[in-house]
């Protein structure tokens, strides 16, 4: 399986944070998540489920459970799938 | 910031229940317990529809003697471990019985029944295992994964394809995956797709854990839980379950399939390093226990109760967790202000129930949660249902 690219992997995220905040797609990437967007700590471990699902690839919950924001996300998963800049 | 600024918004929610006067409706002080089903809150008499007590055993008179018997006997504590002076007799036996009741070789009793999820998961995943868990799992279980070296992936609530896929995707790993469900869960009294979760399990080689905290006592023609009712004793591996609820004790276990579960002993960090359960506690749960095996009396009252409430509650236009009949009723409100105002309707009926609010809520819903009781009588069901009925009119718009 071919890593996704980070382009791929924001728009993931951020089409996954549409779909379950839908005001927040636009956020800025180093917004804090729980603050900007109103998410809990399981609202972010249900948008990690979501972006699984976009990207087809599983995300143990202990890689991203420090990640506050798009950005955070977007280098944990991007680490996680083996990707290089 | 110093160490305790932090605890700011939980210092607003302590200020807004107190400001609320009245009986508070989280940690709801409980005056007086006068029986399984009845206690005096705020200086009044309640019925008791927000416990876990299904089968009505905290108060059955053989398992009140077992505890003071054992008490006398041994004394009101154990004051070690397992693993140290406190692996008494009694604890080896409710283990053999709890193994025997299902067949299979192995039990382990833990102090909690928190615990219990704490140290089988913990113990049974390591470092290049895996913990497949579904999402809304109880936070032991979500805890034990915290505790746990191994991998944990979680998936979509009672979705097999979502489990599915990521079982899929770790392709000869599934072997070292166990997948951790509960076969009722608590908040809404859904149930999980068991037999779907079996066959995806088989067909991929990983290892099922059914925690049963909810339905042991309850669901199976011996109170087996859920996974015997579906006749699926062989096809699981480890079933953990709780003294707590239907065995109104305190405690837990895991009874497993495999004879290597006796060497978690020897690993489970929450099973070594606390104390092992008081001696009453064993003995009523001894004695619960044996009543629970042959309990169909009580569960038939229990069945009755709860298919009378799901139906009427249905019929009052309340919005469901589930709309098969289960022990507990959670009735769903998008607004936590609908599900405060018919908790507090409730107790001002005479009924106490559960306010479930988030983070301690799936998908950020509100509850009222309703449990009922073996102990209960036709009598307290009529009157928890006329308090629903009178709840409908005065409180919401939907009569």
């Amino acid at each position: 399986m071919t890593a996704p690219s980070l382009a791929n992997i924001e728009a993931a995220i951020r089409d996954a944070l549409g779909a379950i905040r839908p005001g927040a797609v636009g956020l800025a990437g180093d917004a804090d998540l729980m603050q900007e967007a109103d998410l809990d700590s399981i609202g972010v471990m249900d948008l990690v489920m979501e972006i699984e699902d976009r990207l087809d690839l599983s995300i143990p919950v202990e890689t991203l459970a420090q990640a506050r924001t798009i950005d955070g996300l977007r280098a944990g998963i991007h680490q996680l799938s083996g990707g290089h800049k | 910031m110093n160490l305790l600024d932090k605890f700011a918004p939980q210092r607003a929610l302590q200020e807004s229940l107190s400001e609320m006067g009245g009986v508070a409706p989280i940690a709801t002080p409980m005056d007086r317990i006068e029986s399984a089903t009845t206690a005096t809150i705020g200086g009044r008499r309640m019925i008791l529809a927000g416990t876990n007590n299904y089968l009505g055993l905290t108060y059955n008179e053989a398992c009140r003697a077992a505890a003071v018997e054992a008490i006398g006997s041994q004394g009101t504590g154990t004051t070690g471990s397992r693993m140290a002076s406190g692996n008494y007799a009694g604890h080896r036996a409710l283990e053999r019985a709890l193994a025997d009741a299902v067949g299979w070789p192995s039990c382990i009793v833990f102090s909690t029944g928190y615990q219990t999820n704490l140290g089988v998961i913990s113990a049974l995943a390591d470092s290049g295992d895996y913990l497949l868990v579904d999402a809304d799992s109880h936070a032991s279980i979500h805890d034990g994964c915290k505790l746990s070296n191994a991998t944990t992936i979680r998936f979509r609530h009672n979705d097999p394809e979502n489990l599915e896929r990521r079982l899929a995707r770790l392709g000869p790993d599934a072997h070292r995956a166990l997948i951790v469900v509960e076969s009722v869960y608590s908040t809404l009294g859904d149930r999980a797709p068991l037999r779907e979760i079996v066959e995806i399990k088989k067909r991929y080689g990983a290892w099922l854990l059914v925690d049963e905290a909810h339905s042991f006592g309850v669901y199976g023609e011996r109170g087996l839980g859920v996974c015997e009712e579906m006749g699926l004793l062989d096809d699981v591996d480890f079933i953990v379950g709780t003294f707590s609820k239907s065995l109104g004790g305190v405690g837990g276990f895991c009874i497993g399939r495999h004879s290597e579960l006796e060497l978690l002993r020897f690993v489970s960090r929450p099973y070594i390093f606390t104390a092992s359960s008081s001696p009453p506690s064993i003995a009523s749960t001894r004695e619960a226990l044996r009543q629970v095996l042959a309990g169909h009396e009580l569960r038939a009252r229990l069945w009755r109760h709860a298919e009378r409430l799901y139906a009427e509650t249905a019929a009052f236009g309340y919005r469901l967790g589930t709309t098969v009949p289960a022990p507990v009723a959670a009735l769903v409100f998008e607004d936590r202000a609908q599900a405060l105002a018919l908790w507090q309707g409730l107790l001002d009926a005479g009924v106490y129930t559960n306010l479930m609010i988030p983070p301690a809520t799936p998908a950020g819903l509100s509850l009222v949660r309703i449990s009922l009781s073996a102990a209960h009588t036709d009598e307290d069901v009529t009157q928890i249902i006329s308090a629903l009925e009178h709840a409908r009119r005065t409180v919401f718009d939907f009569a």
